[in-house]
This record gives C-alpha cells, structure tokens and sequence, in this order.
C-alpha cells in the first residue's frame, strides 16, 4: 500500500468516526436522563446495527493505521536506544510483537461487536 | 564535511532535551489517546453497549453500579473524556489538513483552542459526577 492510500484511509475514516460520534452524542444529549426504553428502541433499528457494523470495521482500520504510524515513529532502536541500547537492539522485535497485539486485539473487537450487534 | 567533526555526535535520540510547542504537545497526546481508546475506552464501550441493551435489569444493574461506585464513574468518565480529546484535537487535524489554519501562528491558536475546549468538557463532567 502506498503512503497516499493510508493517509486518505486514515482521514476517510476519521471523517465517517466523528459522524458517528455526533451521530451517537446527540441521542445521548437528546435523551436525558437516559433510560432503558428509549436506549433500547435507538439500538434495536436497522440504522443502528449497520452503522455500528460500519463503525467496527472502519475504526479498526482507523487505529490500525494510526497504530502502526506510532510503532514506525517511536519503536526503532534510535528512540528505544534512549531508554538503554540493549533494549534497542530488539526494536525490531518489540515492533513486531506490539504490531501482533494491536491486529489481534482489533480482529477480536470486530468480532465482539458484531456478537453484541447481530446476536 | 561537518565542521565539528570531533564532538561526539548523538546516536540515540535524547527525548528529554526536545522541548515541545503546544502544537506538538497536542499531537503527541492526540497519539496517546488514541492507543488509551484502542485498548480501554473501546472495550469498555462495548461491555456498556452490551449490558445496557441486554435487558432493563440489566441496565438499571449498570446504573447503580455508576451512582455507587464514585471510582467506577470516573474511570468511565475520563475514558470517554480521552476520546473526547481524541476527536477534538482530530478535528484540528482534519482542518489542517484542509490547508485551514496551517501557519505557525494559527496552528498555536487552536492547540491552546482545543486544550480550553477540552477543559471546558472536564469541568462539565466534574461538575456533573461530584457537585
């Protein structure tokens, strides 16, 4: 994937992010004191279910380019090195293990809310 | 070649001789949030969405366990307070990348914006959990 196409992902999706956020807020802020009829009827429509579907698939793109910008930027052996060399010398390793928990823990967030979403 | 060829050069990056402009400061901990919603505000997200659609006893067990827990109440306020930040700070982001206030002045004047902003939401929620 080129840079391009992850800088365009990267700012697609937070754009679709904060639509949801507003989308979400504004029920929330509409709704006050919230209870559980008018919680449940909001997420019970179709709406819900397929933006939130949406919503997990694009978030995890979202923080998985985010995610792998910051490992790339500060999990290198020049800015571990700082904290001791012998720490630096593994960079590649803490890089790849950091980059293996955050796929792990996206894949099992999508799957977790499509369990809460469809079950 | 460089004139001060026998001062030891640096290897490693010193993180504690970089000073940070507000601008920088609001980059940095836009970051920082957003690996903090990654793996706690996102989580913990769907463990209220599940609950609290899961059945009315459900959701009244949930809202108890905010009106007694005052540790509980702040964790999950300052989660959602860290997204908050997130999205503020991504919106300055988003407007820079527009090309909407880019200059070194401007992108000075929104950081300090965004972190009012963001005080401002904090307060509200202190205000709401505690007073």
């Amino acid at each position: 994937m080129t840079g391009s196409t992850l800088f365009y992902a990267q700012r697609l999706s937070a754009i679709f992010l904060l639509g949801y956020t507003i989308w979400l807020s504004s029920f929330f802020l509409l709704h006050q004191p919230l209870e559980y009829d008018a919680w449940s009827q909001f997420t019970d429509q179709i709406i819900f279910s397929v933006l939130t579907s949406a919503f997990a698939f694009i978030v995890v793109i979202h923080s998985f380019i985010g995610l792998w910008t910051i490992g790339t930027d500060y999990f290198t052996s020049r800015t571990l090195g700082f904290l001791s060399p012998a720490i630096g010398k593994y960079a590649d390793t803490i890089r790849g293990a950091y980059s293996l928990l955050f796929i792990l823990w996206g894949c099992l967030v999508v799957f977790i809310i499509f369990f809460i979403i469809w079950s | 070649m460089s004139t001060n060829g026998n001062r030891a050069r640096p290897v490693y990056i010193n993180l504690l001789q970089i000073k940070l402009p507000a601008s920088a400061i609001s980059s940095i901990t836009h970051r920082l949030a957003g690996i903090y919603i990654f793996f706690i505000t996102l989580p913990l997200s769907l463990f209220l969405l599940y609950f609290t659609t899961k059945s009315n006893n459900n959701f009244m067990l949930i809202s108890d366990l905010f009106k007694d827990s005052i540790l509980l109440s702040t964790f999950v306020s300052f989660s959602f307070l860290v997204f908050a930040y997130h999205i503020l700070t991504g919106v300055r982001h988003l407007l820079q990348d527009m090309h909407i206030g880019e200059s070194l002045q401007a992108s000075r004047v929104s950081s300090y914006i965004v972190f009012f902003l963001w005080f401002a939401l904090v307060a509200t929620a202190v205000w709401r959990i505690y007073l």
